[in-house]
């Protein structure tokens, strides 16, 4: 009966975006919007990816530095992207369509506060987008034979099944992506440098360490790192909407 | 084959194929609707809780113990389609084979086992064969090897390994009875024992389905069973799937009759099974009044697993026999001038109650457009070849065994002293069988004789008293047990004999004898095609008359998958078939005085024929009387819904007829796999629906938390 086997690793990698889709985004149509052009935006990068790398693929190569060069050039690609994604927002911004738009959005007369948190939903729908994106390519299309019969186990990570690995790992970007988007924002509307390099530095570091995976029992390592950084991502993001929300009041309370 | 029916089965995969199909070297895979055992080999077992009675003759078991799960081989599986960050890429040490692709993940997760299955087969009283208990496939533990004979009564599959191929060899294994098909001899004496090797396995019924491993299929199998002892999970278990359902078991039906009326099965046989030619063509429009001398020999052979059954020795080196006689007359002159005509026939499915001589007796009561140009009047002589590919000693002794006593039979007896002293070879031997022997060898020549008891025919074979063939009817008769001189030397024997008859007494000089010569390389090249899959039916003779549809030649006759009233389809003969009707009909053919037209186009008036009508544009039109003749049992007819029906007994031939049919099935495998318990599915899913439910009582309360940072104002 492993049709539950392969809802639980379903589950497992979407499972918590699913949640904050409930609960945060369907409230508001324009965050569903932003979720799905954002997941567009980040599939058509990955399409794009692979388009320039079909020449090279398949990778016919024990060594690792190939993947290396491989995950260095598609992060940096889609962290151009995000920059790219970051200035289309400012120019609707600009261009005082925003305003039209988050009237109709906020509920309340707006209030700068909640001009705030609507821009941090913003940028969280954009980052779900963003992770929801990689967890369906890099998990999901991987997932139908687990529906099936039969488990698999890779010789390299012989601890867990092989779909467990890969719902583990898409679960954690999924959580990096998702709060980086905010941060970055954030860092970008502020001019905080180190906000805005801490978001290309993570994704580039937690990418590199999927390579250790490639070492015999390397997820044993791997997998506890990658989930690291999520929780140094989460807390960075959280770190920061407490400063921001705190600020606002402060500022709000001192004016 | 008919693929009528679907198997039903249980497995709700969204995605998870069949993969065993579809493999071009094993003839069971390639056609999606479509099979060394002895005392000696390993035989692995599968227990179950109940008990069951064990067929004997096996010696050796293995028991099931709760076998540590076994961990697939894994290959280096790098998703070249995703090029940012891989998330998970592993390689194996030397083998760089990648997986590109899903269904490539999924072939490595499911292992298919080469081999060759067992299938279940009805009469009139029962069946025969293997077949799944029940509607769907099943799955059990592939077991460690050991010897544990108190799990024999416990069975419920049986996976023969392919052993050392000597050892094998050295005692002899034949599964049919030890006379076979003697129901049909028109003596007598049926306890004799023609096949004293025979142990009757083959004509049991098992409830439980037996593949015979291929060499990879063996390895396959004990590379899963090394690795459970390298394992240490508890909750993974490799299996083995039998896919190996029939359709007469599940809808219940249990004999032929039953069968046919439901539309669960078919009858073995061919719409244009048997093939005869004559030498040289008939000329129908004359008043042909010349006496025939037949010359038979069959195509067909059976074993216990279907789909491997060369039938080397038996009958395969007679046909081979045939066809180079055929070869060396085709180049003599002066063909017109003989006395007597030349008929070669070919039967197919003699195995399962002489389908063919029967079916061919009963065309020729019927004058049917199948057998025109024959009348069975003038059939004076009947020469069969049988198996002919045994040499003792450097010896090659032929028995020829007749069917009564006349002076045709004595004629012919001095034809073949006479052919014999013109090869003047001190390696062949000729000789009457024994006076002991009942009378003539299960033959086809049984079927002529049960019908006209004044026919005189004799049978050649390279046996006197009992079978000389250790393997007969098993899936251990193949190329190594037949020799090629033995065979070449009985086409001499026989194309040299029929001259004699044919001409009369005054022509048969030696000097004319010695025209007619085997081609020895012929032979070899028929070998190689009929009895090998390497060349097999791809070999050049086969690809020079047709396309064939598989390499593997299954020389098992097959079911009928056509009424006989119906337009014929060629893509329901068979390949040998095919081959040996486009051959003959080369062989004894004129050709046309214009030149050769387009086939088959321009090739329709009387008498004409198109060699390799197949080959695109390379078909040759030829004067030639080559036909097909059905071969189905004589008690079948189709009625006007198209369904089979048993028609009652009208006349003693029928009366033993068994009315073979094979049972419908979809798809035949076995693979193995990894599987999860049930536990840890659910351990999974749990696992999944806490992730969610955890993240979402974690976004409320951040929430709520956000809103009451922002109300302190």
């Amino acid at each position: 009966m492993t049709v539950i086997a392969g809802i639980g690793y379903a589950l497992i990698a979407l499972g918590p975006s699913l949640s904050l889709f409930v609960s945060v985004v369907s409230q508001k149509p324009f965050l569903i919007l932003t979720v799905l052009s954002s997941t567009l935006l980040w599939l058509i990068s990955l399409i794009v990816l692979s388009g320039v790398w079909r020449a090279f693929l398949p990778l016919k190569t024990t060594a690792w530095w190939p993947y290396a060069i491989l995950i260095i050039t598609s992060i940096a690609f889609q962290e151009g992207l995000r920059l790219l994604f970051w200035k289309v927002y400012k120019y609707v911004e600009i261009m005082g369509r925003l305003e039209d738009i988050l009237d109709a959005f906020a509920d309340k007369v707006s209030k700068p506060r909640l001009f705030l948190t609507d821009k941090m939903q913003i940028a969280l729908a954009g980052g779900l987008g963003h992770g929801v994106a990689h967890a369906v390519f890099f998990c999901l299309s991987l997932l139908t034979p687990a529906f099936g019969r039969a488990t698999f186990f890779v010789d390299r990570c012989s601890q867990l099944p092989f779909f467990l690995v890969s719902a583990l790992i898409a679960l954690a970007f999924v959580t990096i992506h998702t709060f980086s988007m905010v941060i970055a924002f954030n860092g970008y509307a502020e001019g905080n440098k180190m906000d805005q390099i801490f978001v290309p530095v993570v994704h580039m570091v937690a990418g590199m360490v999927t390579l250790i995976n490639l070492a015999s029992g390397g997820c044993v390592i791997g997998i506890p790192l990658l989930y690291f950084f999520a929780m140094l991502t989460l807390m960075h993001c959280g770190k920061m909407v407490w400063r921001r929300l705190t600020e606002t009041r402060s500022r709000q309370s001192g004016s | 084959m008919p693929v009528t029916y679907h198997s039903l089965t249980l497995q709700m995969a969204i995605g998870s194929q069949t993969l065993f199909l579809n493999q071009s070297v094993n003839p069971f895979r390639n056609v999606k609707r479509r099979g060394e055992s002895s005392r000696d080999e390993n035989t692995l077992l599968v227990p179950r809780a109940t008990a069951r009675p064990l067929w004997s003759g096996v010696s050796d078991f293995l028991s099931i113990s709760p076998s540590p799960p076994w961990i697939p081989t894994s290959s280096t599986f790098c998703f070249s389609l995703l090029p940012s960050f891989i998330s998970l890429s592993m390689v194996t040490e030397g083998d760089t084979r990648s997986l590109e692709s899903v269904p490539d993940l999924e072939k490595s997760m499911y292992k298919i086992v080469d081999g060759y299955p067992c299938v279940r087969l009805l009469n009139l009283s029962g069946e025969i064969g293997c077949s799944n208990p029940g509607r769907e496939k099943f799955l059990y533990k592939v077991p460690k090897l050991s010897d544990d004979s108190k799990f024999a009564k416990n069975v419920v599959g049986v996976l023969i390994e392919s052993g050392s191929e000597s050892q094998m060899k050295l005692k002899g294994f034949s599964p049919v009875e030890k006379f076979p098909q003697a129901e049909f001899a028109p003596y007598r004496s049926i306890n004799y024992e023609w096949n004293p090797i025979g142990s009757g396995i083959m004509w049991k019924s098992y409830n439980f389905p037996i593949f015979l491993l291929s060499q990879s299929g063996t390895m396959t199998l004990q590379e899963v069973a090394s690795k459970n002892e390298n394992n240490k999970k508890s909750y993974t278990a490799d299996v083995a799937e039998f896919d190996l359902v029939m359709q007469t078991t599940k809808s219940g039906t249990h004999d032929s009759e039953s069968c046919l009326k439901e539309g669960t099965c078919l009858p073995l046989g061919g719409y244009r099974g048997s093939v005869w030619s004559s030498l040289p063509p008939i000329n129908v429009s004359s008043d042909q009044s010349k006496p025939v001398i037949l010359t038979v020999a069959s195509m067909d052979s059976a074993s216990f697993f279907r789909d491997k059954s060369f039938g080397a020795d038996s009958p395969i080196s007679g046909l081979i026999s045939l066809m180079a006689a055929v070869d060396a007359l085709s180049h003599l002159d002066g063909l017109n001038d003989l006395s007597k005509q030349l008929v070669f026939l070919v039967f197919t499915g003699e195995a399962w109650g002489y389908l063919g001589s029967r079916r061919f007796l009963l065309e020729l009561d019927l004058h049917s457009e199948f057998v025109k140009g024959i009348d069975s009047t003038l059939i004076e002589m009947v020469v069969e070849i049988g198996s002919v590919g045994k040499v003792f000693n450097g010896v090659k002794t032929f028995f020829a065994h007749v069917a009564g006593v006349s002076s045709v039979s004595n004629e012919t007896l001095n034809a073949l002293q006479q052919a014999k002293d013109s090869l003047k070879s001190e390696n062949i031997m000729i000789s009457t069988a024994n006076s002991s022997n009942p009378g003539i060898p299960p033959s086809s020549l049984m079927s002529f004789f049960r019908k006209n008891s004044s026919t005189s025919g004799i049978v050649l074979e390279d046996f006197d008293a009992t079978f000389a063939n250790q393997f007969y009817h098993s899936h251990l008769d193949d190329l190594s047990n037949v020799n090629s001189s033995a065979i070449v030397a009985a086409a001499s024997l026989v194309a040299r004999t029929l001259y004699i008859l044919a001409s009369d007494d005054k022509d048969s000089s030696t000097s004319a004898l010695s025209a007619i010569n085997v081609n020895a390389s012929l032979v070899e090249a028929l070998l190689g095609c009929l009895l090998n899959c390497d060349p097999g039916l791809s070999c050049e003779l086969v690809k020079n008359y047709i396309t064939p549809r598989t390499n593997c030649p299954s020389n098992y006759v097959g079911v009928l998958l056509e009424e006989p009233s119906a337009t014929p389809y060629p893509g329901y003969v068979s390949d040998v078939s095919r081959f040996i009707w486009n051959f003959l009909a080369d062989r004894t053919s004129i050709s046309k005085e214009n030149a050769a037209s387009a086939c088959p186009k321009d090739c329709r008036n009387e008498g004409e024929v198109c060699i390799g009508a197949e080959l695109d544009g390379k078909g040759v039109c030829v004067i030639s009387t080559t036909r097909y003749v059905p071969a189905y049992s004589t008690r079948l007819m189709v009625d006007k819904s198209g369904i089979w029906k048993v028609m009652a007994v009208n006349s003693s031939d029928s009366m033993e007829d068994p009315v073979w049919t094979e049972s419908n099935w979809d798809a035949l495998g076995l693979r193995v796999y990894t599987v999860q318990n049930a536990a840890y599915d659910r351990l999974v899913l749990l696992g999944g629906l806490a992730v969610t439910l955890l993240a979402y009582l974690a976004i409320l309360v951040s929430r709520a938390f956000i809103i009451k940072v922002l109300k302190q104002d």
